[in-house]
């Protein structure tokens, strides 16, 4: 722990600090450009310059890459240092294109701060300008490559830290250009995070292209809802429409670094079709009325009917205070509790993860540090995609992954992939198979082990054997850590709220038996979230009464007799737990509304005056269910209630938005589960539904931003399974499923295990939903018609 | 009989007179002091309304009487109704002891030009001057505003302090004239006005009386710089407008206390007395804009301490010294 | 001796005041004579065009940040060619309060004061100027100043072919 002075202010560092580590300790802001906390210090800018004054190396010495010694001696405001800085910055400049009124980084642009802090105002240079021809980058990053000051953040981001492949550097000396070899889309899951990088405005947000500026923007901390791993966000809005999104910074789970997904995958909040008005039998109401009609309509019907005929139905999308207030109105109501998730697979797989792995889940910072990682059915780009970047990360700091999948998984790092079906799968955790022994030995060897489980494919069942194959490979002097990847954003806090009960039937059981007169559908459409939409769709002609609340134009919002618009995640606070059960904060980015852009329509806003904004009808989900309850109190107040009646999320009253969170679990011995695997029928190939990289997730779904990565429908098999059934790879095939049967293109891939049928739940192809009950299926070649 | 009813009906006609030419003068006043100050600022002062800005007085009143009349929610309604009116009407009230001019032989009778000459008619005026600080101290208290009630507090204050050294001012004057009424005194003064006879005096009273009707530099309770606009910052329209009348026509009528008191009233040469009485009090009230236009407004411990350790002792000095000269004179 | 000259204070500025009451006034009688202003005087703000007809403004949104009393807001856009542009730009002059800040935060000279003080009117909804109004036809006080022939990317010009710069270099050449 050496203690050094910077600027006449001592500091002690940890061993391997560098100064500028240490300044940034301080509260001091050396200027820089190629250093990034994520990417570390190359020292090819020389903009951080500072004299030592103490110390082995005396003089003017590079900040970022100066280890800290004992009694180290340094100012960063000495002339010597100062003019040093100004003279790069001057130099920094020559070809820098006086643009910033046409630049979309201007106002947030690092090179523009540096400049006017290294004090370099008056260009002196009179040579001619190197100019560059730009690349079309595809429909996110937008390039203008005259800008460009070559610090490298970009390669070092793209190639070296998300993995990407298809974007780097080329040309000598002066002419050191960064794109691809040709121009054409970036291929990375991760390309966005260049715009963030960037010190300068060469890489910039196309989708967000001249919309505002930084300063104009409002902006909160707040979580990504697309998947599970709940990464830290900055969204920004203006005018009422949410405009970008960049990542935030929460060292326990994402670092840095978002997903492409996350990034471009917000304007669901503003998809043109978004119903944000209440509605009665197809009539507009007020949102007063209609609450005073779903409450009475409640009551009268508990009182004729019982309580089974009212059905409260919450969500892995809602927040954990909405699904909490749905409980408490059940319980007011007199009704059965509801139930918080509609996809009762993925919620039993998130119990087994909320309660029986409770004491052993693993961070994604874990995940970074782990040196030997074993994924089982996990595909992270399609599930959770910066655990990828998370893996990568542990290979290069020399850890090992190891992958058990059907699916031909695809991993920006590298890694070793058993093809396995999903039951060898569960053989292979239920320790049956050699494999098993082998991967014992390997867990046993190594130091920091954490596993990998898919919730989709290896369901609660599957979840559990992982736990114990966990707590076998703990020692005394290190735990094997666990990593779920679960199904939605506040998956885990659905299944926090519902403790297991025994003897529970799943929503269609209950909806099956008639004597619901009622279902509340919480920011939930089972149609498209969970399994046999095709059997809900069919129960749904038996309701009297079909309450939506949402803030998506799902299917079933359209259907719904009542329907109360509701706030997305971006319009109101809240709280998601996110797979390893970290409570996250996300505050309020912008209020409810139609955008400027929509109201106006592309032109000046119309010129009227009104006393409400318009589309503001919409209220957070939680604030509806108060109203119902009669109750006054805030979010806050809600929280300090949650606090006290549910042990587990203690804090969560004085959590704020940003920073690290809490870790809310609660710990229970392992229930007992059991579990009966079907029985493959004869000649039929396990179906594998994955979610497809984007559009899978209802949010990137409703995103247009996104729709050019939206995935054509298709099937894949194995060439081995198509040659059996005399199949050939772009045929049309019918797919014959227990939920239905549909033609689709097929693919061959070698990857995929043999003995099954893998399709992708997307925009194009919404039927099969991921995560259900192991099912089987047949493929056969189509019919010709005569 | 019929000499009552002639009284009475002279009484009347004295009123409405009086009343009349009060309130117009109030009305003009305001005018004159806008356009006197513009002159002394370089500027015109109200040129639009009428020939000359004549016709501004009434393009005010339409305008005060066709702005919103607001009550704050907050505020005591019925004191914050009740104060402008208060603040008029003693204003008004106190001209009933002035005497105007000299007695006037109108068929066949002696009518007294005072509508009523009262034999304390100095004590009425004290009394009813410190009365008219209560229509400013309740309005200041019933509007619930921090600034009107500051204002009204400065107000009150102020009033203490001046009211005891004009009243000890005028002492000596009732020691010269042995008399409280106030014909009486005017009588006095036929040969010497007192304001020569006793200058210390008549520059206290001078002082007292523009504290008294709160203009510049004594206008704290009002103070539109710090205290928006001190006691009635949240009147509008036409309470705002008795107020700001009040003002007008205390000045009206603490110029005719002055020109009773220490300029000899309606006495002069040559021209009726009537004449000479409105030239004094226009004189005073060119005097009182002058002053306005002249001097910036003082601190406000620096009115109270000229206040209480200047004026006050001055006085009682003078009270002293003008009764040991009326002793000596015998 | 202070005392003295605190009466003489107290009496200078009667004198002060009375010899002013008989000199001239100074007001200005504005509608029937007319102010004459100075070159520079601020008041109604134009856009304007630069001299090859195109419209000044990029939107780049720092005069709408340097406005004080937040009256002008905006929304830039992208034409075919790359050209950022207003697609709208209002500019409440009811609010407005002529100090001149965003004609000086305007890097394009775009946004510019003109000596028309007579704005007023009766219905504030008059005062709100959009694009249209407030975008005339002339360079304004610049006449020569062209933003896009000045910044180095290719909208007006051929990328590289602006003044100052020079071509495009190829990437793939390894020639040292």
């Amino acid at each position: 722990m050496p203690t050094l002075t910077i600027d006449n202010q001592q500091v002690t560092v940890h061993d391997g600090a560098t100064v500028f580590e240490a300044a940034e300790q301080l509260g001091i802001v050396i200027p820089h450009f190629c250093y990034h906390k994520a990417l570390g210090a190359v020292g090819a800018c020389r903009m951080c310059a500072v004299t030592v004054h103490a110390g082995i190396f005396k003089g003017l010495q590079m900040a970022c890459l100066l280890k800290v010694e004992e009694g180290m001696v340094v100012t960063t405001g000495d002339p010597r240092s100062v003019e040093f800085r100004a003279r790069v910055a001057e130099w920094q400049m020559l070809n820098h294109p006086h643009d910033c009124p046409v630049c979309d980084e201007g106002g947030e642009c690092q090179l523009q701060e540096m400049t006017i802090a290294g004090g370099h105002g008056r260009r002196r240079y009179r040579g001619e300008k190197r100019t560059y021809n730009n690349q079309q980058l595809g429909p996110f990053i937008a390039q203008e490559m005259n800008r460009c000051i070559q610090c490298y953040r970009c390669v070092r981001t793209y190639r070296d830290y998300c993995g990407g492949r298809d974007f780097g550097v080329m040309g000598s000396r002066n002419r050191v250009f960064f794109g691809r070899f040709q121009a054409g889309p970036l291929e990375s899951d991760f390309s966005g995070n260049i715009v963030d990088v960037c010190p300068t405005g060469v890489l910039t947000d196309k989708t967000y292209r001249f919309k505002s500026r930084h300063w104009d923007l409002q902006e909160a901390a707040s979580v990504c809802p697309h998947c599970s791993l709940g990464c830290a966000t900055l969204p920004g809005g203006r005018y009422r429409e949410l405009q970008r999104v960049r990542s935030g910074i929460n060292e326990q789970v994402n670092g840095c670094f978002i997903c492409d997904r996350g990034r471009f995958g917000s304007s669901y909040v503003n998809h043109p079709d978004r119903p944000r008005q209440a509605r009665l039998a197809e009539q507009p109401v007020t949102v007063v009325d209609a609450l005073q009609q779903l409450a009475g309509q409640a009551r009268e019907l508990i009182e004729t009917h019982g309580p089974e005929a009212v059905l409260l139905l919450g969500s892995s999308r809602a927040t954990l205070e909405t699904n909490w207030l749905l409980q408490r109105w059940a319980a007011e109501l007199g009704c059965r509790p509801p139930l918080l998730a509609a996809h009762t697979p993925r919620h039993q797989a998130a119990r087994v993860a909320a309660f029986d792995l409770a004491d052993r889940l693993a961070s994604l910072a874990e995940v970074r540090q782990a040196d030997l990682l074993v994924l089982f059915a996990v595909d992270p780009l399609a599930e959770a995609p910066l655990l990828a970047v998370a893996l990568r990360q542990a290979v290069r700091n020399g850890g090992r992954v190891l992958v058990y999948d059907p699916r031909p998984v695809e991993l920006p790092c590298e890694f070793e992939h058993q093809s396995l079906t999903v039951l060898q799968i569960r053989n292979l955790l239920a320790e049956e198979t050699v494999e098993s022994t082998l991967l014992r030995e390997l867990l046993d060897r190594a130091a920091r082990p954490v596993l990998i489980g898919g919730g989709d494919l290896l369901g609660a069942g599957g979840l559990r054997h992982l736990q114990r194959l966990a707590t076998k490979a703990s020692s005394a002097l290190r735990p094997c850590l666990v990593h779920p990847v679960l199904g939605g954003p506040n998956s885990f806090g659905s299944a926090l709220l519902s403790p297991p009960e025994p003897g529970e039937d799943d929503l269609l059981t209950r909806l099956e038996s008639g004597r619901v007169k009622m279902l509340v559908c919480l920011e939930t459409d089972p149609l498209l979230e969970a399994p046999d939409g095709e059997r809900f769709a069919d129960t749904l002609t038996r309701l009297d009464e079909l309450v939506v609340f949402d803030y998506l134009p799902t299917p079933l919002s359209v259907h719904a007799t009542l329907f109360i618009p509701s706030t997305a995640p971006v319009e109101a606070a809240g709280s998601f737990i996110n797979n390893e059960g970290r409570l996250q904060l996300f505050g309020r980015v912008i209020e409810p509304g139609l955008p400027i852009a929509v109201t106006g329509g592309g032109d000046h806003p119309p010129r009227e005056f009104f006393t409400v904004t318009p589309g503001s009808d919409p209220q957070p989900a939680w604030q509806l269910l108060q109203q119902l309850l009669g109750g006054r109190a805030d979010l806050q107040a809600v929280r300090q209630r949650m606090q006290v009646a549910l042990p587990c999320l203690a804090g969560f009253a004085e959590l704020q938005p940003g920073g690290p969170g809490l870790r809310a679990a609660a710990a229970v011995a392992p229930g007992r589960f059991e579990e009966s695997l079907p029985e493959q029928p004869l000649g039929s190939l396990q179906l594998l539904v994955t979610p497809a990289r984007y559009g899978s997730d209802l949010f990137s779904r409703y995103a247009d931003k996104l729709a050019p990565r939206f995935s054509a429908a298709g099937i894949i098999l194995n060439p081995q399974d198509a040659a059996e059934r005399g199949l050939n790879a772009g045929e049309r095939v019918i797919l014959d499923t227990d939920a239905g049967s549909y033609r689709l293109p097929l693919t061959c891939h070698a990857g995929l295990a043999a003995g099954c049928a893998l399709v992708e739940n997307s925009a194009a192809f919404p039927h099969l939903v991921p995560g259900g009950e192991l099912g089987f299926c047949q493929v056969s070649a189509e019919v010709a018609h005569d | 009989m019929t000499e009552q009813l002639i009284m009475l009906g002279l009484i009347l006609v004295k009123l409405l007179l009086v009343f009349g030419v009060i309130l117009s003068m109030a009305a003009y006043l305001v005018l004159a002091e806008r356009k006197i100050l513009a002159r002394m600022q370089l500027r015109y002062g109200p040129n639009r309304a009428g020939p000359g800005g004549m016709m501004q007085p009434m393009a005010d009143l339409i305008k005060l009487l066709t702005k919103e009349d607001f009550v704050p929610a907050q505020a005591d309604k019925w004191l914050f109704l009740l104060a402008p009116g208060l603040s008029a009407l003693t204003a008004l009230l106190t001209f009933a002891v002035i005497p105007f001019g000299p007695p006037l032989q109108i068929f066949g009778q002696t009518v007294p030009l005072v509508i009523c000459d009262l034999n304390i008619g100095l004590l009425y005026f004290l009394g009813l001057s410190s009365l008219a600080v209560y229509g400013m101290a309740l309005g200041g208290w019933a509007s619930n505003s921090k600034y009107s009630l500051l204002g009204a507090i400065r107000g009150l204050s102020q009033l203490i302090s001046y009211e005891l050294a004009m009243g000890l001012s005028v002492v000596p004057v009732v020691m010269m004239a042995r008399s409280f009424s106030l014909t009486e005194i005017v009588l006095a003064q036929q040969q010497i006005p007192f304001a020569l006879l006793n200058p210390p005096a008549f520059l206290i009273f001078l002082i007292s009386i523009v504290a008294e009707s709160k203009r510049i530099p004594f206008d704290l309770p009002e103070s539109e710089n710090e205290l928006v606009g001190g006691f009635h910052t949240e009147y509008s329209g036409m309470r705002f407008g008795l107020f700001f009348v009040g003002e007008y026509i205390n000045m009206v009528i603490l110029g005719s206390m002055l020109t009773v008191l220490f300029l000899g009233g309606w006495s002069g040469p040559w021209l009726p007395g009537v004449v000479w009485f409105i030239i004094k009090v226009l004189a005073i009230c060119f005097f009182f804009i002058w002053v306005r236009g002249s001097m910036p407004r003082l601190r406000y411990d620096q009115l109270m301490n000229f206040g209480w350790k200047v004026l006050l002792p001055l006085a009682l000095l003078n009270v002293l010294i003008t009764g040991a000269v009326l002793l000596w004179i015998g | 001796m202070p005392l003295l000259r605190d009466i003489k204070g107290s009496f200078q500025p009667f004198w002060v005041t009375l010899r002013n009451m008989f000199r001239k006034p100074v007001t200005v009688q504005y509608p029937e004579q007319r102010p004459e202003l100075p070159e520079r005087y601020r008041a109604r703000l134009i856009l304007t065009r630069d001299p090859d007809g195109a419209e000044r403004c990029v939107a780049c949104y720092l005069c709408s940040a340097a406005c004080p009393v937040d009256c002008i807001s905006l929304q830039a856009a992208e034409a075919e060619d790359g050209r950022r542009y207003a697609a709208w730009f209002r500019l409440n002059f009811a609010r407005c309060i002529f100090c001149g800040l965003c004609t000086e935060a305007c890097p394009t000279l775009a946004i510019q004061v003109t000596a028309d003080f007579e704005l007023a009117g009766r219905d504030p909804l008059k005062l709100v100027y959009e694009k249209e109004d407030l975008l005339v036809d002339h360079c304004g006080r610049q006449p020569d100043y062209n933003f896009y022939r000045q910044t180095g990317i290719g909208v007006t010009a051929p990328r590289g072919g602006n003044p100052g710069e020079s071509p495009p270099v190829d990437v793939k050449d390894l020639l040292p």
